[in-house]
């Protein structure tokens, strides 16, 4: 019968990794769920440096331009991080199918180890089948979700050179000045937060398997 | 590994026990499942948890090819009666699970689709096996709300579900009650706690009393046999139950 406990492969490998995924893919939700959060606050706040460049005048349309595009930068985060939350239910649920996966592949096989006058071959090469899909889908869902990790931090790059951008153009404010400084300053400061968060999650074990 | 127990046979229509595992962990509770044969076809009653799978399937197959069965019957919705259903389904995706209407949209998170499932209605049902008619038999409340007993008339064998269990020491691992006054110890704090309704109970003493019972399986501890039928059903025509 041992021909059969070793005709799950997948489990055998996955057994201590889907535990592990499960986990790690529930803190990527809880790190996604923060970023969504504080890219809805650089929404405001670029509506208020909107605001600010537009009463500031001609001393701040450098600053008028780069809220704008700070404005339409948060709105493409906030698109990303949902279709992100999107890829993460997916993954949880794969998750999920793959830990059951696991659980009722280890019972056939020990139903098979106990039972070497019944052939269970059959139902054995099934449930391979099954698991190998599933496999195959979270892989592939661990791949667009990774991906889409890398689009976001560049797109958090482009909001770092922006707020950056920001600061340089508050200076040039005149009275309006520390105002702008202190909007810019706030931008930056998150777009850091958003990227030490993207960054943490880059290095999940989720992604790098340790 | 549990052990078969043919307890009744007339040609191919045979009662066999999956008893008594050694190997199981003291943390799950021991259950008893019971195969029905007949003209090959064969019914599984309370298939057990998910965890016996093994040991389950195992002893089974000894006795009768597991990818033939033709259902299960689960006399109620709790996880040690069939929470392995998903796994049976694996050799047998076309085996029926019957169950009272009550657990049908509950029992499917353990397994199944919309074909496998058989409603049981409140009132009972025959079940055919091969020319043989096994009757649902109504046991609501004792203790699940939708609840119910398998009985054979020819083989004049009652499947009691939770009713009659008794939950035994180890040096107690007989198949049949010996001494009844020394078993029915085990069994009274679990039909005070687990059984919910005196009048439910009453009606159930009723309805089984008419029956020709030699032996009467619960899905824990021994089969009642003989005369330790009808005092099992006097025993617990007598117990107040329902009281922590």
């Amino acid at each position: 019968m041992s021909d059969m406990s070793d005709s799950l492969p997948i489990n055998k490998s996955q057994l201590p990794r889907a535990d592990v995924d499960l986990l790690s893919i529930v803190r990527i939700n809880e790190e996604i769920k923060m970023v969504v959060a504080v890219s809805f606050k650089i929404n405001i706040m670029a509506l208020n440096a909107i605001f600010l460049a537009k009463r500031a005048g001609t001393a701040a349309l450098g600053f008028g331009v780069l809220s704008n595009e700070l404005r339409v930068f948060s709105q493409d985060l906030r698109t990303c991080m949902e279709s992100l939350t999107g890829l993460i239910h997916g993954c949880v649920n794969e998750v999920s199918i793959v830990l059951q996966d696991i659980r009722f592949s280890r019972l056939l096989r020990e139903a098979a180890e106990m039972s070497p006058h019944y052939p269970c071959q059959a139902v054995m090469k099934k449930r391979e089948s099954e698991n190998y899909a599933h496999a195959r889908v979270l892989a592939s869902l661990r791949m667009q979700l990774k991906r889409a990790l890398e689009d976001a931090f560049q797109m958090v790059e482009l909001g770092g050179v922006l707020a950056k951008s920001a600061k340089i153009e508050a200076a040039y404010g005149q009275s309006f000045a520390p105002s702008l400084a202190q909007v810019s300053g706030e931008f930056d400061g998150i777009v850091e937060e958003i990227r030490g968060s993207l960054e943490s999650l880059r290095r999940s074990s989720f992604f790098t398997g340790h | 590994m549990k052990t078969t127990r043919t307890f009744f046979q007339e040609g191919d229509h045979k009662w066999v026990a999956i008893v008594r595992d050694p190997n199981k962990p003291n943390y799950i509770i021991d259950t008893n499942e019971y195969l029905v044969t007949h003209g090959g076809q064969g019914i599984l009653v309370d298939p057990g948890g998910a965890e016996i799978f093994p040991a389950v399937f195992s002893a089974l197959s000894t006795e009768y090819d597991p990818s033939a069965l033709s259902a299960v019957f689960a006399s109620h919705q709790d996880p040690d009666i069939c929470s392995s259903l998903a796994l049976w389904l694996e050799f047998n995706p076309k085996m029926h699970c019957y169950v009272s209407w009550l657990w049908g949209s509950f029992i499917p998170h353990f397994g199944g689709n919309e074909e496998t499932f058989v409603s049981i209605p409140d009132e009972g049902v025959d079940i055919p096996l091969a020319g043989l008619m096994l009757q649902a038999v109504p046991a609501h409340y004792l203790h699940s709300s939708g609840n119910f007993h398998l009985y054979d008339k020819v083989a004049k064998v009652l499947f009691s579900g939770d009713v009659g269990a008794a939950l035994l020491p180890p040096d107690m691992d007989g198949l049949y009650v010996e001494n009844f006054d020394a078993h029915i110890r085990h069994a009274e704090g679990f039909h005070r706690r687990w059984m919910g309704s005196n009048e439910a109970k009453r009606r159930w003493c009723e309805r089984v009393s008419k029956l020709e019972i030699d032996m009467l399986c619960p899905q824990h501890g021994a089969i009642y046999k003989g005369d330790d039928v009808h005092r099992f059903i006097n025993w617990f025509d007598e117990l107040q139950v329902g009281i922590v």
